[in-house]
């Protein structure tokens, strides 16, 4: 397992689109802070600071973006066939990628949070004002966005075992995030707290979250989702021919 | 001394049968096997590599299964096809990766990289790379644990007349250091002067397994008209050579 977690690190590492990733990332953080601080006037409140430096659980999506290329992005550049080559027993192959992607995922998320609070700082002082870093609530927030980072990023491995058709499982969860889970959610009734990016929501103590489960069984219920997609990927997808 | 043997194998996709009661052996030297495109041979070789699970029958490689071998890039060395690498990704990255996965010594990655040609490329994106040098990365990576069983599906293909020379004295090389080498190609020209005995599929079903001399040795009418005669027979249902 270390030879394949480390080959799993070195792979990460050493294609552009990680960097890509977490730099876009980092601009979009800070735009969605500077929005808040820019608009509002009552700056000074912790709810409006926690509803700033929430924009980091919203950098999930790149996360998950992360995951997904993983596995698919294996299946597209075929670089499959070699590592199954090496690794003929293939789960282990995903509970590495698993692994790797959400340590990853939570470093992601890390630094989005450090960007988000430096920025906020950078605004409330410019405007006379200073982060409340008393407030708990403030630190569960960043926390929670940390943690839906890093559970997104392992949702990611386990939809890209099962759909190894990167365009195809990236634009499918796009799409739930932006469209099916909207709609879903008004059939299902109180169960729609526990749909992904509601439970996210939840984990982060996003404004728009009021109704969902606590920040805790949030977490487990994403890490739920993960586990759920890789075991679904690892018994149906893994395991097909590789022609 | 490693053998690859090869017994009863067929293989089903949906209602195609690629491969149909497939058999042979190949123990060390160079083995050409050949076939028409669509003859199953990439599916073959798929099969003996565990990445693709057989309908019936078994692939071994010194009697033990691909997926059961302990350290397989130490035993068996594959090129499958030219594509299998991340664009933007450099030549050394590609084969540390591997290396690192394999638990193969990285000083391996510079070595190999000697092997065929590619020091002087390895720090470029593979996305850059011409159809030729990708061959010579695969065979690369195929090299990379030192294997006594090489697979090789058409890894001519791309290659100039000069890497195609290099490519069987490359090849040679490896026979004569006692690995069994098999080959896939459709060129017969290029497995004429290179291979010690021929293995012909047609249609799923093996046509021909024997030394290349038996094949197309003096008055036979030589490797061409065999070949042909061995491919353009109707398919006889269920028989074997």
């Amino acid at each position: 397992m270390t030879a394949l977690l480390g080959a799993e690190l070195l792979r990460l590492r050493t294609t552009r689109g990680v960097w890509l990733l977490l730099a876009v990332a980092q601009l979009l953080i800070v735009v969605g802070v500077s929005g808040v601080m820019r608009s509002r006037d009552d700056v000074g409140s912790p709810e409006v600071q926690q509803a700033a430096i929430a924009h980091v659980g919203l950098i999930s999506l790149f996360t998950l973006v992360l995951g997904i290329m993983a596995m698919a992005g294996e299946y597209r550049h075929r670089t499959i066939t070699d590592t199954y080559l090496t690794v003929p027993r293939r789960t282990p192959v995903v509970v590495a990628k698993l692994v790797v992607h959400t340590v990853a995922g939570l470093l992601f998320g890390a630094v989005t949070a450090l960007v988000a609070v430096a920025a906020a700082a950078i605004w409330l002082t410019g405007r006379g004002s200073s982060l409340d870093v008393g407030s708990t609530d403030l630190w569960l927030t960043v926390a929670g966005g940390v943690a839906w980072n890093a559970a997104f990023a392992a949702i990611g491995v386990g939809v890209g075992a099962l759909i190894t058709n990167q365009i195809g499982a990236i634009a499918a969860s796009l799409a739930w995030l932006a469209l099916v889970e909207g709609l879903v959610a008004r059939l299902v009734g109180d169960a729609q707290h526990w749909l992904p990016f509601a439970l996210g929501s939840a984990l982060n103590r996003l404004p728009t979250a009021t109704d969902g489960p606590p920040q805790w069984q949030a977490g487990l219920a994403l890490a739920g989702y993960a586990v759920a997609f890789v075991v679904a990927g690892v018994a149906t997808t893994v395991r097909r021919d590789i022609t | 001394m490693t053998d690859v043997s090869i017994t009863g194998l067929t293989k089903r996709f949906g209602p195609v049968t690629a491969v149909r009661d497939a058999g042979f052996t190949a123990s060390p030297g160079v083995t050409g096997f050949l076939g028409p495109n669509g003859a199953g041979k990439t599916t073959v070789l798929r099969i003996l590599l565990g990445l693709v699970r057989p309908t019936a029958g078994e692939a071994l490689i010194d009697g033990v299964r691909y997926a059961d071998l302990r350290h397989p890039r130490r035993v068996v060395g594959a090129l499958l096809e030219a594509t299998g690498f991340h664009p933007g990704r450099t030549a050394r990255d590609h084969l540390t990766i591997a290396a690192r996965l394999a638990a193969l010594p990285v000083a391996r990655v510079g070595q190999v990289l000697d092997d065929v040609g590619l020091a002087a490329d390895a720090h470029r994106r593979v996305g850059g790379y011409s159809l030729g040098m990708r061959q010579r990365l695969g065979l690369a990576a195929a090299l990379l644990g030192d294997p006594q069983v090489l697979i090789l599906d058409e890894p001519a293909n791309g290659l100039d007349p000069a890497g195609m020379a290099w490519l069987r004295g490359l090849l040679r090389d490896l026979a004569d250091q006692g690995r069994t080498v098999i080959v896939s190609s459709h060129v017969l020209a290029e497995v004429a002067q290179t291979v010690d005995r021929v293995v012909v599929l047609h249609a799923g079903t093996v046509r021909f397994a024997g030394t290349l001399d038996e094949l197309a040795g003096p008055g036979t009418g030589g490797l061409e008209t065999a070949f042909l005669r061995l491919t353009s027979e109707p398919r006889l249902e269920g028989s074997r050579p």
